[in-house]
């Protein structure tokens, strides 16, 4: 099956999921509502952090400032899982029997998966930012630092749902992803997300050191608080690129791997 | 009638009780056959112990407060309010089984149903509860309140629990659908979050300060945390035990109300 | 006042109001008999359920009354209940629970002590054949297995009226038998039975007298064979081409009476059975009308069904 094919059966399924996420709004409302609520809870109670001098100079101006990114990466999170979650309830009931029966890309069925959390990333980073920024935060690397959070918040969804479908795939089971989802939550936890590392002490410190996802986070951060610099680039675009290979790689595995067993 | 049945207890009373026992007994035994549902409530409050305390311990840490003795109180009242969701998940799930109706039917006093499911709640908060103490002891808490502060934790967790419980049935009993379990985990989670949960009222800003002022459980965590940041004093008690006792009440006529109107 | 076990006065049950309001009892009247089997026949909708809520205390009646074992089912709910076993539509079984747990449990509701529940729960597992499945988890049981507990259940406290809503929805033909084999045995030794069912069979098979309900009301009511025997007349129920429907249904018309029949088909009552098939067949020839196929039933519950709504039950031909 040609290229073209594939990038057209993929953008098909691409609208098709983004609009079964638009229909669950119930199901997209944890994505948006809980990550601006642990903002809006981190900020109204740790604004104390922004009088300490190392956290104004170094880190951001307000915790408003710092919240943006955990925020961010929070959503795109929630909505990778959920997505997910969608995949494996296709397998589930059939409907992804119903597509390979069909003369359709296979490649395609994950693909388009993924590019919907790319889609549904773009649009939460849109979201948050502006709703962030109505409240009184500001982008200080400017429209070029916009554009910055952006392509993160769309690398780091497909990077999340790339490691996910391919759970999704070997599982076919909603319950099983709905399981994993706890250990995003570690993983968000155990990092810069909601607070800076430089305030942690003992293993805490350390495990937050070496967890990938305060590296994505603190690249979104610079975004927010810094001038420019490639800094940023590397942690907020690579990193989150280098995991969605890996996750892209898994996922098709899973699918092979499928696809053979029947 | 056969001479077996004619042994029935006539005393109301011992066969309330007799009947909230074994409503007991079945709530646990769902949670030993079905561990994966409890399994959440039971890792989620010791995980937020030591995220909470390692993650945002800085933020109390510069009020010269121990961030684990600050945030075990908090997570052993969510984790005994974890129970109550299992009790809204249990009676959906007997409702569509048409269980429910088998115990609508039952010759027992109608109350028992709310009864039976808060001593479930109490008997299901043991184990979360017990958890999160063992383990922020593990992680340094100290009790400068004595065995009373660890009282006054076990005494606040259960009566959230119970709360918790009313207002899961008040609501199953109306909605009769998910949606209930779903409202029930919202008004526990803001009920929670939205009081004095990571910092005390005069480190918060604006809005939530103003929320966290009115809020009922800034009160009950008053209650709960003072063993563990000083002496125990009336002046921090009988806020609580206000709190506690109103929230309780008005929860159990939810419940109880909900339950006349499932029957009309 | 009536010494009948299940009465009914101008019973009413509505639910939603205004435009939405559905009438699913719109004044029923009922009297059951002391020690009868009483079956409520009608397709799905008809009310039969709700007739049975009300009566076991589930549903309170919007208006009319009534009355359970001689007490009100509104003011003496408490009384009625203890009176009263009831198994309904779906099998009111936790499936995490073993059959032997819920026994027990069902004692405990009805304020048996613990030896005597357990004494009774042993009887009641013998009874309907599970004693080997007691210690099994009810998630692994057939459908006939949960129904059968159902049942057991439903009788720990010997009760002196029993409801059963649809028992053999859904089951095996054998499993169906069994259970209605412990039907009449329950029967026999005293216990006043009210039954709901769509199955023909089952109402003819089971009950003494039936009451055929649709929409919320009670159509007719009696011991089947007098209510057969009031249709009178067998029908003769022919397939024809559908290019010939009309001038087969002049034809036939000549013979008897047209009655409701299923798509497809037309059906006459003859009023000497078989002896006018013959002239039927002569007639609908001399017409040129080719019979695909032909059938004489003698007058079932379906036909008094059908003569009664203008419709057959679901399925029944």
């Amino acid at each position: 099956m040609s290229i073209a094919t594939t990038v057209a059966h993929s953008a098909q399924l691409t609208k098709r999921s983004v609009r079964g996420r638009l229909r669950q709004p119930a199901a997209l409302a944890p994505a948006f509502i809980f990550p601006l609520f642990f903002a809006a809870l981190g900020s109204a109670s740790f604004n104390r952090l922004a009088r300490d001098p190392y956290f104004s100079e170094n880190i951001a101006s307000s915790f408003l400032d710092y919240a943006v990114a955990g925020a961010v990466v929070q959503g795109v999170l929630f909505g990778a899982t959920s997505a997910a979650g969608d995949l494996a309830t296709d397998i589930e009931q059939g409907f992804f029997e119903r597509l390979l029966a069909s003369p359709i890309s296979r490649v395609s069925i994950v693909l388009g998966r993924l590019a919907a959390s790319m889609v549904v990333g773009v649009s939460q980073v849109v979201v948050f930012i502006s709703l962030f920024v109505a409240f009184g935060a500001r982008v200080t690397s400017g429209a070029v630092g916009v554009i910055g959070l952006i392509v993160s918040g769309a690398l780091l969804g497909l990077a999340m749902a790339g490691l996910m479908a391919a759970i999704a795939i070997k599982s076919g089971s909603p319950e099983v992803v709905q399981g994993s989802f706890p250990l995003v939550f570690v993983l968000l936890f155990l990092s810069s997300a909601f607070f800076p590392r430089h305030y942690m002490t003992g293993w805490y410190r350390t495990v937050a050191d070496w967890n990938p996802m305060s590296h994505i986070v603190e690249g979104m951060q610079g975004f927010m608080n810094h001038e420019l610099n490639v800094d940023q680039f590397v942690k907020a675009w690579l990193v989150p690129l280098g995991i969605s290979i890996v996750g892209i790689a898994f996922a098709l595995r899973s699918l092979n791997r499928r696809l053979a067993a029947s | 009638m056969s001479a077996v049945v004619e042994t029935r207890r006539h005393d109301a009373n011992a066969r309330s009780l007799d009947v909230i026992v074994a409503l007991v007994r079945r709530s646990l035994l769902r949670v030993r056959r079905l561990p994966s549902a409890f399994i959440p409530s039971l890792i989620m409050p010791v995980f937020q112990l030591v995220t909470f305390s390692g993650a945002f311990g800085a933020a109390v840490r510069f009020l010269g407060i121990d961030p684990m003795n600050w945030y075990m109180p908090l997570n052993a009242i969510q984790g005994a309010s974890f129970g109550a969701l299992g009790v809204s998940f249990g009676l959906l799930n007997d409702m569509e089984t048409g269980f429910f109706d088998r115990v609508l039917m039952a010759p027992a006093r109608r109350s028992i149903i709310v009864f039976g499911s808060y001593a479930a709640a109490i008997a299901r908060s043991v184990v979360p509860v017990t958890f999160v103490i063992l383990v922020s002891f593990l992680g340094g808490l100290h009790t400068p309140g004595g065995p009373v502060a660890i009282a006054m934790v076990i005494m606040a967790s259960v009566m959230v629990a119970l709360s918790a419980c009313g207002l899961a049935l008040g609501l199953t009993l109306r909605l009769r659908n998910l949606g209930a379990a779903t409202l029930t985990q919202f008004a526990i989670f803001f009920g929670i979050f939205l009081s004095t949960s990571q910092v005390p009222l005069s480190e918060m800003s604006g809005w939530l300060q103003a929320c966290a002022r009115v809020n009922p459980m800034t009160n009950i965590l008053r209650f709960a945390r003072q063993g563990f940041l000083g002496d125990i004093t009336w002046a921090q008690t009988w806020g609580g035990l206000v709190a506690m006792v109103a929230l309780l009440a008005a929860s159990t006529i939810f419940a109880l109300t909900g339950l006349r109107r499932f029957e009309r | 006042m009536t010494s009948s076990p299940i009465v009914a006065a101008q019973l009413v049950r509505h639910f939603g109001s205004g435009d939405d309001v559905v009438k699913a009892v719109d004044g029923v009247d009922l009297e059951v008999n002391a020690g009868e089997i009483f079956g409520l026949l009608g397709p799905n909708g008809a009310g039969k359920s709700t007739i049975v809520r009300v009566f076991t205390t589930l549903l309170k009646p919007t208006s009319g009354s009534a009355r359970v074992a001689g007490f009100d089912v509104v003011r003496d709910a408490d009384k009625v209940r203890r009176s009263i076993g009831v198994a309904l539509q779906d099998a009111a079984i936790d499936p995490l629970m073993t059959g032997r747990e819920l026994l027990n449990l069902q004692a405990v509701l009805y304020g048996l002590t613990k030896g005597a529940g357990r004494t009774r729960g042993d009887e009641l597992l013998e009874r309907v054949g599970l004693t080997a499945a007691a210690e099994r988890r009810v998630g692994t049981y057939s459908g006939g297995m949960r129904r059968r507990l159902d049942l057991a259940l439903s009788l720990v406290h010997e009760p002196t009226v029993l409801f059963l809503d649809e028992p053999t929805t859904g089951l095996d033909p054998m499993s169906r038998l069994t259970l209605w084999e412990e039907v009449r045995r329950l029967n026999k030794s005293g216990t006043t039975v009210l039954l709901t069912t769509q199955y023909l069979e089952e109402a003819d098979q089971l009950a003494d007298r039936i009451a055929i309900v649709d929409h919320g009301r009670i159509v007719r009511a009696g011991v089947p064979r007098d209510l057969k025997a009031q249709v009178g007349s067998p029908t003769l129920f022919i397939d024809v081409d559908q290019s010939h429907i009309e001038s087969a249904r002049s034809t036939l018309a000549r013979f008897g009476e047209l009655r409701p029949s299923a798509e497809g088909t037309l059906g006459v009552g003859l009023v000497r059975g078989a002896e006018d098939v013959a002239l039927v067949v002569r007639a609908l020839d001399a017409a040129g009308i080719k019979v695909r196929h032909l059938e004489l039933n003698e007058p079932s519950l379906d036909d008094v069904f059908a003569e009664a709504t203008g419709h057959r039950l679901e399925g029944a031909q």
